[in-house]
């Protein structure tokens, strides 16, 4: 009830809404983006509104479906399909099959507010199911772009098997995603790597140490340098970079990708005997980005604020390996070049890069900062509102990618 | 058998006439003028010169092999050079097999030219050229077909990098041209081996009949080249990519499990059917048409170099020549027909071939306008 309050005080609820091409279904979600939290993730709660002489009899089901898009579209041959769609969740919404289902408050809000012919339906993402990602698509490349999706389907059939027909059927894209943990830990990740010299004595030692474990997304990472030169060569440079690490679980393949990298002379050439300490300020951020093909995003492209892909969470116990769909990881790696003949001295910091968690300080910074970046874009001047002050609901048309369509 | 007697000369007269010496029965290579006459074999000798009726016929079937070739690979030609959607490196290998084929077709008017003259057209200048076409655009076919499958099980096995880049693709297309020259210039230029009529004595393929170690060897490398290489590189690929897809399946029905997922399909529609068999099938119909054109010549030319020669009739040895032909007329089809931007394109530019495909761009857009006029028919 607190809860309930609270919402009505602070800020109109906004809901998503869309409709079937014939206008007779109407499938509402209280948000696109829903959260795993590790030890629980958010259901995935909506109401479906049906003109009930429209169905005559018929029923009205819910799908959740996960699809998978490991290849372009277009290098598909010999009739493989390099996408794969599985259904995770599947309900019957009308008639209710369970009546004393357990409503969650914008489930409630909407039933109230929509009337008799609005029914619920709540899916559970199952344990295991990946994270949203999207690889980014290069320009020449057609289709859909690769990656792990989520939506919703909501169709009228007769039967469970039947799969409806598309003027009745309506689809809305969610996301999965992950939040970091309350607490940001305080372990700095770092490395110490050295290096010896086939035809002369001596070592080149480099430590790397993190100033966090866990970034946000957008916030600078520092990375402090130590290198101290016994050996007879001497450091020519010193390259600092992000590195994405992408493993796309179902073809058992991996790539990584640059996403934000520093090259340095100041203090080199380190000679023999010499030393240097030096930290290194990277953002990695999508921004960026946008040209390189397969840097792993958060979700949907056709969002403005779309942000690199999050680091893949695993819950407690499980190893990393089990993660399945797209696993992405981070680092931070560090090359010295010793010449020529000398080679190269590299060396990985592994790091999380995450959203920062619900209700904490830094969520609350990041919101206020999306919001700008959000206002700037214009990104609501054309949703839809029919801002009703009794209850403060706010409906925003889903369909903004649909073109004009008739009534 | 066929005989060459004069019209007038009744069948039942025919034995009379033969012991009164009145008609001479020709055998292969008489209307060959004596200057050119060390062109034919003596194996071709023991044989009466074929029909004119023979003649005609294998013209016949060439015409239409001809058409055939020039609507099919003129087509994938046109529409795969000048689609926007089709410009991609693997495509570039289907117009290079198309070009293949088509310079095969080439032979076709040259062969009609000598049916009608029941006798080789220029002698060894004509066969010469006759055969440069044949020898370039088999070989070249053949190994345009590995290719293909090379760059299939590229694709396929790694969805995400393997792709071939368009320089890749066009020093691979220069590596099919060079991969024929060998074998087709090492004859032309009488270095090792040579061309020479064969069969009707109006075609001309490599010698396999001179019975000398050069020419045997020079069969057996030319078999192993164009043949036994292409052969078990296309299997090779087409099974690795097999598994690979296996792989692929296994994987994802691992993760399926996972997520507690009883139905996974790659879309509604392909709900229930196997990806495994479809492309089994899709490998081994390329295999097939493989085996089909060039085994009969493959086999003939091993016969004519180590085996019986006697039962290389004139009519057995057309046999393997017009397989070839018929599966140069086919191939493009098998290629570009399997490829749905292909038969989108096809029925966009050629409505009138009724080919029915929904472009795989546009399908939401498509139904979505259906949605809209059905709503405005409603609406009215």
């Amino acid at each position: 009830m607190l809860d309930y309050l609270s919402l009505a005080f602070v800020v109109a609820v906004k809901v998503f809404k869309k409709t079937t091409p014939n206008g007779k279904v109407t499938v509402y979600l209280g948000k696109r983006d829903f959260i795993d939290h590790i030890d629980y993730c958010d259901p995935v709660d909506g109401v479906v509104v049906v003109d009930t002489e429209y169905l005559k009899g018929r029923k009205v089901y819910s799908q959740l479906v996960t699809t998978y898009r490991f290849g372009r579209e277009e290098d598909e041959v010999m009739g493989v399909k390099f996408s794969k769609e599985m259904v995770i969740g599947n309900e019957q919404v009308v008639p209710m099959v369970n009546a004393k289902m357990e409503l969650t408050p914008v489930q409630e809000k909407l039933l109230k507010k929509l009337g008799p012919n609005a029914f619920p339906f709540t899916f559970t993402f199952p344990e295991m199911s990946p994270s949203s990602v999207t690889l980014q698509p290069s320009d020449e490349d057609q289709g859909k772009p690769m990656g792990v999706d989520y939506c919703v389907r909501t169709y009228v059939a007769d039967n469970e098997d039947d799969k409806g027909h598309k003027r009745s059927s309506v689809t809305l894209a969610i996301k999965k995603l992950q939040h970091a943990p309350a607490s940001r830990g305080r372990r700095l990740p770092s490395s110490l790597v050295s290096k010896g010299f086939t035809f002369s004595n001596g070592k080149i030692s480099l430590e790397v140490t993190l100033d966090k474990e866990i970034y946000y997304h957008g916030e600078k990472l520092a990375a402090n340098i130590i290198v101290s030169n016994n050996s007879r060569k001497s450091v020519r440079n010193i390259r600092c970079m992000v590195v994405q690490h992408v493993e796309i679980t179902m073809i058992n393949s991996q790539f990584s990708r640059h996403v934000a990298s520093l090259e340095s002379r100041e203090g080199c050439p380190i000679t023999p005997g010499a030393s240097l300490s030096k930290t290194f300020y990277l953002v990695p951020l999508a921004r960026s980005n946008k040209d390189i093909r397969g840097v792993a995003l958060d979700g949907h492209l056709k969002e403005d604020d779309v942000n690199l892909a999050s680091s893949t969470m695993v819950s407690e116990g499980k190893c990393p390996a089990e993660a399945i769909g797209i696993v992405v990881s981070y680092s931070v790696r560090v090359k010295l070049n010793c010449g020529t003949l000398g080679g190269e001295l590299v060396t990985d910091v592994p790091f999380k890069l995450l959203h920062p968690a619900e209700g904490s300080v830094e969520r609350q910074r990041f919101n206020a900062m999306k919001k700008m970046q959000s206002i700037e874009r214009h990104r609501y001047e054309n949703s839809l509102y029919t801002n009703e002050e009794d209850d403060n609901i706010v409906f925003e048309d889903f369909a903004r990618l649909r073109m004009n369509e008739p009534e | 058998m066929a005989t060459n007697y004069t019209d007038d000369i009744g069948p039942v007269a025919w034995p009379l006439k033969m012991v009164s010496q009145e008609v001479v029965e020709h055998m292969l290579g008489w209307n060959i003028p004596e200057e050119h006459q060390d062109l034919v074999h003596d194996h071709w000798r023991d044989f009466p010169a074929v029909s004119k009726y023979w003649h005609y016929g294998l013209a016949l079937i060439y015409t239409m092999l001809m058409l055939a070739s020039i609507s099919g690979n003129g087509i994938v030609i046109w529409i795969f050079s000048t689609s926007k959607s089709l410009r991609s490196a693997s495509n570039m290998f289907v117009i290079n097999l198309a070009i293949f084929d088509l310079m095969m077709m080439l032979e076709m008017p040259l062969l009609v030219i000598n049916s009608f003259h029941q006798r080789l057209v220029g002698y060894q200048l004509g066969c010469d050229i006759y055969a440069v076409l044949g020898s370039l655009s088999g070989i070249g076919g053949a190994i345009t077909n590995v290719i293909i499958a090379y760059d299939r099980y590229k694709t396929i096995s790694s969805p995400l990098d393997g792709r071939l880049s368009r320089v890749q693709a066009s020093l691979l297309i220069l590596f099919t041209w060079l991969w024929a020259l060998p074998f087709t210039f090492l004859p032309a230029f009488r270095i090792w081996g040579k061309y020479v009529p064969e069969g009707f004595l109006t075609t001309c393929s490599f010698d396999y009949f001179t019975d000398d170690t050069d020419t045997k060897l020079f069969v057996m490398c030319i078999f192993i080249w164009s043949y036994v290489i292409p052969m078990l590189l296309i299997c090779f690929f087409y099974s690795k990519l097999f598994s690979a897809v296996r792989l692929h399946e296994r994987m994802l029905k691992e993760q399926a499990k996972k997520m507690n997922v009883k139905s996974l399909a790659a879309g509604k529609e392909d709900a229930g059917k196997s990806v495994e068999i479809r492309i089994a099938k899709v490998a081994f119909t390329i295999f097939f048409l493989f085996v089909c054109s060039w085994t009969p010549y493959a086999f003939v030319a091993m016969i004519g170099a180590f085996g019986d020669r006697s039962i290389l009739t004139p009519v057995a040895t057309m046999v393997p020549a017009v397989c070839a032909k018929i599966v140069s007329c086919i191939d493009p089809w098998v290629y570009a027909i399997n490829h749905p931007r292909y038969r989108a394109e096809l029925e966009k530019r050629v409505p009138w071939m009724g080919v029915r495909e929904p472009d795989p761009d546009s399908v939401s857009t498509a139904s979505g306008a259906t949605a809209q006029t059905q709503n405005a028919a409603a609406d009215a």
